[in-house]
Order: structure tokens, then sequence, then C-alpha cells
């Protein structure tokens, strides 16, 4: 009878933590540029599966590590094969591959792509709880915090964030947020905007993210040497690509004077 | 076609005003491409007009010179009024090259690669084609493979930019499709003004070959102007017209295909007098086609300008049914 007890007891010391906290998932497959940065960031341990896009160096800033760790294609029969139990992803994209996953029960999380610096901290902790790393979430956000406070007193010049493609940064996107963290004034509403209508009201200050190291067409616009007069701030592209605790190295680069 | 006998009465008479008064629309439109843009109508500063105007203004009629230019040339040497650059599918192996050299860096590190390897894929389209043609001129075998091969070399730039380097490259089809000339630049107009004056210069002095070979081949030879020795020269000036052009523009298509059949009714269906002419009116309908591109959205709530190759095609598609309906009738 003692013997009984004393197993039953056993049996409980080893089951209760899988009662009390939801299983940590072991096997994580993200879908997605930005979940890929996040994961690698917080839990490079349970990666089963990135994009391709996580080894771009001019894309993602875990470049280096994710070309030692597995990458997957959007497809619902390769991911599966690698049996995750859990799937990061973006609100949209592959959204077909998504639901074939849910089917199957795997569980997947849409992330909410952070546009400002309190929603990447409350991604970055969401993230982390659901990693089953709160305390390296924690660290990123104080390295994070600590970059932000140290950026000096701003000068409010109207900068204007030109993407490729000639798409300027509207008000309540990363880039804007990134320029207002360094103290500049975001000029850009968001609108595609040629060259010529871009040099009828020149902004005080061009910013643009350094150009990859593939040309494309949406790229070459931004080296036009009709705006080699506009005085120029080149950030990182990996940086603003998705907004994380990354993103307040772009604006340390903003804001030195 | 039945060549020189299809000469309406004072044909002859009516080249010099037709040229005259192509000339003068040609600098209206000109002017009007210098005078208009997103900054507003008149006279910019200093860094729009040189940057950014005076090459999309310069680029447009020389792309569309050599385009209508072509487009004669290719209806005369291979005696069938639907050849086009475009249609033929010598355009889209110009792109498929150009492509190529561009998403693989050649042209970021040697930027007379772009212009060379358009040039090299509309060599090779053309040569393709003409390899047909001298089994079967004139008929409509030509066309059809002008189409196939037209597919193909869509369906390979597809190809090609789905596999680029870059990720995002397939975003810019396009361009590479259906042309556009909003934020080219001086360097763009030095790379493809060389070999688009030197294609033309060739192919306008092909005049007389052509009027031979209207006549038959066995005349033409007699003539001391061989079928096989105008359509080998027809093709090298068009090659260098369309490659580069298209290196710079992407595939502008239906310009060397209207060009032609309307200076028909006024200049008459002998091919050598249309050929000055249609690069003077190519020009034009270019230059008009790109002024309408730069012009819609201060007119109307769009978000970019439309690709140039939409508005020419707007434009000529109707063409080739009234084409289709007069063969037909």
């Amino acid at each position: 009878m003692r013997r009984v007890a004393a197993a039953l007891l056993a049996a409980l010391f080893l089951v209760t933590p899988y009662l009390v906290t939801p299983a940590r998932a072991e096997r994580v497959v993200s879908l997605n540029l930005c979940t890929d940065q996040y994961l690698v960031l917080l839990a490079p341990e349970q990666v089963a599966g990135l994009t391709m896009l996580a080894r771009d160096p001019s894309l993602s800033v875990v470049a280096a590590a994710a070309a030692r760790l597995p990458v997957v294609r959007a497809d619902a029969e390769a991911v599966l094969a690698l049996r995750p139990d859990l799937v990061l992803a973006a609100p949209w994209g592959a959204q077909a591959t998504l639901a074939a996953l849910e089917r199957q029960g795997v569980r997947v999380v849409r992330s909410t792509l952070p546009r400002d610096f309190p929603a990447i901290r409350a991604e970055t902790a969401r993230l982390a709880a659901l990693l089953g790393e709160p305390a390296r979430g924690a660290a990123l956000l104080a390295r994070m915090d600590a970059r932000l406070t140290a950026v000096p007193a701003g000068t409010h010049t109207s900068a204007l964030w030109l993407a490729p493609r000639g798409y300027t940064q509207g008000p309540r996107s990363l880039e804007a947020a990134a320029l207002r963290a360094a103290g500049l004034a975001s000029a850009g509403q968001g609108r595609q905007l040629g060259l010529e209508a871009l040099l009828a009201h020149p902004p005080a200050l061009l910013v643009v993210a350094r150009a990859p190291r593939y040309p494309s067409l949406a790229t070459d616009l931004l080296t036009h040497p009709a705006l080699a007069a506009l005085p120029r701030r080149t950030v990182p592209p990996a940086l603003l690509a998705c907004g994380g605790p990354w993103t307040a190295r772009a604006v340390s680069l903003l804001a030195r004077p | 076609m039945d060549g020189a006998g299809g000469q309406p009465a004072g044909a002859a008479v009516r080249r010099v005003p037709v040229i005259a008064g192509l000339a003068m629309l040609l600098a209206v439109l000109l002017a009007l491409g210098l005078l208009t843009g997103a900054a507003g109508f008149g006279v910019p500063d200093a860094t729009i007009l040189w940057q950014l105007r005076l090459p999309r203004t310069a680029l447009a009629a020389l792309v569309g010179a050599g385009l209508g230019l072509s487009g004669a040339v290719l209806q005369g040497a291979l005696r069938n009024p639907l050849a086009d650059p475009g249609l033929l599918g010598i355009g889209g192996c110009a792109s498929l090259g150009a492509v190529a050299a561009f998403y693989w860096g050649i042209s970021a590190a040697f930027a007379p690669a772009l212009p060379l390897a358009g040039l090299a894929g509309a060599a090779l389209g053309s040569a393709a084609l003409l390899a047909m043609a001298g089994r079967a001129p004139a008929g409509p075998s030509l066309i059809l493979a002008g189409v196939a091969l037209s597919a193909l070399a869509a369906a390979l730039l597809a190809m090609a930019l789905a596999l680029a380097p870059n990720p995002f490259a397939l975003a810019e089809i396009t361009f590479w499709l259906m042309g556009g000339l909003a934020d080219r630049s001086l360097l763009h107009l030095a790379l493809a003004a060389p070999p688009i004056a030197l294609g033309c210069a060739l192919l306008l002095r092909l005049g007389g070959r052509l009027d031979a070979l209207a006549l038959g081949e066995e005349v033409a030879a007699s003539l001391g102007a061989p079928a096989g020795r105008t359509l080998l020269l027809a093709a090298v000036g068009v090659a260098l017209v369309v490659g580069a052009g298209t290196a710079v523009a992407g595939g502008i298509g239906f310009v060397g295909l209207v060009v032609p059949h309307l200076l028909r009714p006024a200049l008459g269906e002998r091919p050598g007098a249309i050929l000055a002419p249609s690069l003077l009116a190519g020009a034009a309908l270019l230059l008009a086609a790109d002024l309408l591109a730069r012009s819609l959205p201060l007119l109307l709530p769009l978000s970019a300008e439309p690709p140039l190759g939409v508005l020419t095609a707007l434009l000529g598609a109707p063409f080739l049914v009234r084409i289709a309906r007069r063969m037909a009738a």
C-alpha cells in the first residue's frame, strides 16, 4: 500500500509541471521574416524551420545565426514534415498554407508585426512568454530601452523616408516611429511619389534604407542623380524590414549628430 | 500586299508635307515633354528639367522613333502587315536579355551590359525568326512563330525574375512586359542613344532594298538586292534599336505595328516611302503616350502612372481589329 502511494506521488510529481503550465513548444516553425527574427533571438534552440529570407543580411538581423538553422518554404507539406508543435506567421500571406496546417491540428500563432515602440514591447513580451523565455524577452527590451533613452534631444528637422519604388512612409509607419524616436519630424504621407513630385517640395533631410546587395528598379530610384543634392542619411535595411527590439539601432543611427 | 501597285495617285507628292507636318508635331510634343510633369506645367527648376524631364522626353522620342521605324522595315522586309517587333517576340527576347543582366548584378558592375544584353536578346530573337522566315516567307506561319516566340520569351522572363537573387524581382515584371519611362536618368539616355541612332541609320538606308523586295524576290535579286541580305540587314537594325530601347524603357508594344498603318493611307504602299515618316510618327506617338502617362495622375486620383505599354496597347488594339477586318473583307 505504501509502495503504491509512493508510486502515485512520484507520478504526480512528474506530471505536475505539464498540468500547471501549457507544454512549452519544442519544435517551432516560422513562416515570416519578422517572426523568424523574434524566434531566433528568443529561442534559437526551438527552431525547426525559418524562411529563406532570414539568412539574407540585407533583410534580417539574425542572418548569421539563421545560416546555421534549418529553413523551410511556406508549403503545408514541407512544414508538416518537420512535425512542428507551433507555427509562427504574419497576419497576411500564405493563409491557405496556415489553414491547411490548422486543419492538421498544428497550433498557428499570427504575430501582429508591430509598427511602433509600445507595440514592439508588447509583442516581444507576448512571444517571449509563448516560447517560454520571458527572461530573454525582458533582456532584449532592456537593451532596446537603454538605446532609446540615450538619444539626445531632437531637432525636429523635417525628414522624408523614401522607400524603394518611391513610396514615402506614412505617419503611422515603423519608419515614422523611428524618425520621431530619433527627434526628427516625419514628413512622409504614405503616398508613392515620383522623383519630380519629391523635388518640387524637397525635405530638409532624405532618409533611405541602404540598397540591398541585389539590384532592382525599385531601389535604383533611390540612387537617381537628381536626388544627389539633397542631404541624406542611410540606415541598414534589415533594421526596419520588421519592427523589433533591433529597430532601436536604427534610431541611434538616425539620431547621430 | 501587292507592293508598288497599291500606290495612290499623288502619294509621292504628299510625302514632303507629311514629313514636314510630322516634324512640326514632334517639335511641339518635345516642347510639351519638357514642360509637363508632376511638379506642374511650366519650366521647372534646373535639376528637374535636366535630370528628369530631359532624359524622359528624349528617351520617349528615341525609343518611339526606333519602334516606328522597326515596324515599317519589318512589315516591308517580311511582306506582312502584322510584323512588329513586339508581336514577333523580338521585344520579349530583348526584355529577357536585359532582365538577366540587370537582376544578376552585371549591369550594376558594368552599366553598358544592360543595353548590350538587351541587344543580344533581340539579336537572338530576330535570328530565330529570320531562320523561319527564310523557309516560309510572308506566310501566316511567321506570325504564328512570332507569337510562340513572344509567349516563350514572356514565360522565360517570368522564370528569370522568379529565380533572380532578389526575392522581390517578380514584382517588377510590369516594367519589363509593359514598359515605362518614369524617373529614367541621363545615364539611361547615354546608354540607349548610340545603339538606337546606329540602328535607325541602318534601317533608314534599306528603303531601296525594301522597294525592290516588294516586286518579288527574283526581281529584287536581279536588281542587286537579294532578299536574304535585306532580311539580315533589317534584323541587325531592328536588334540594335529594339534591344537598346527595351533595356531602358521595358517592353512597349504596338507602336511598330500601328505607325506604318497610320501612314499608308496618305503615303501609299511603297515600303521605302514610309520609313522616314514612320520614324517621326513613332517618336510622336510614344511621346504623346508618355505625356498622357505623366498627365493622368495630375487629372485623376491615381496612385501611380499607368505603364506606358498599357497606353500604347489601348491605342493599338483597336487598330489591330481594323486591320483584321480589312484583311477579312
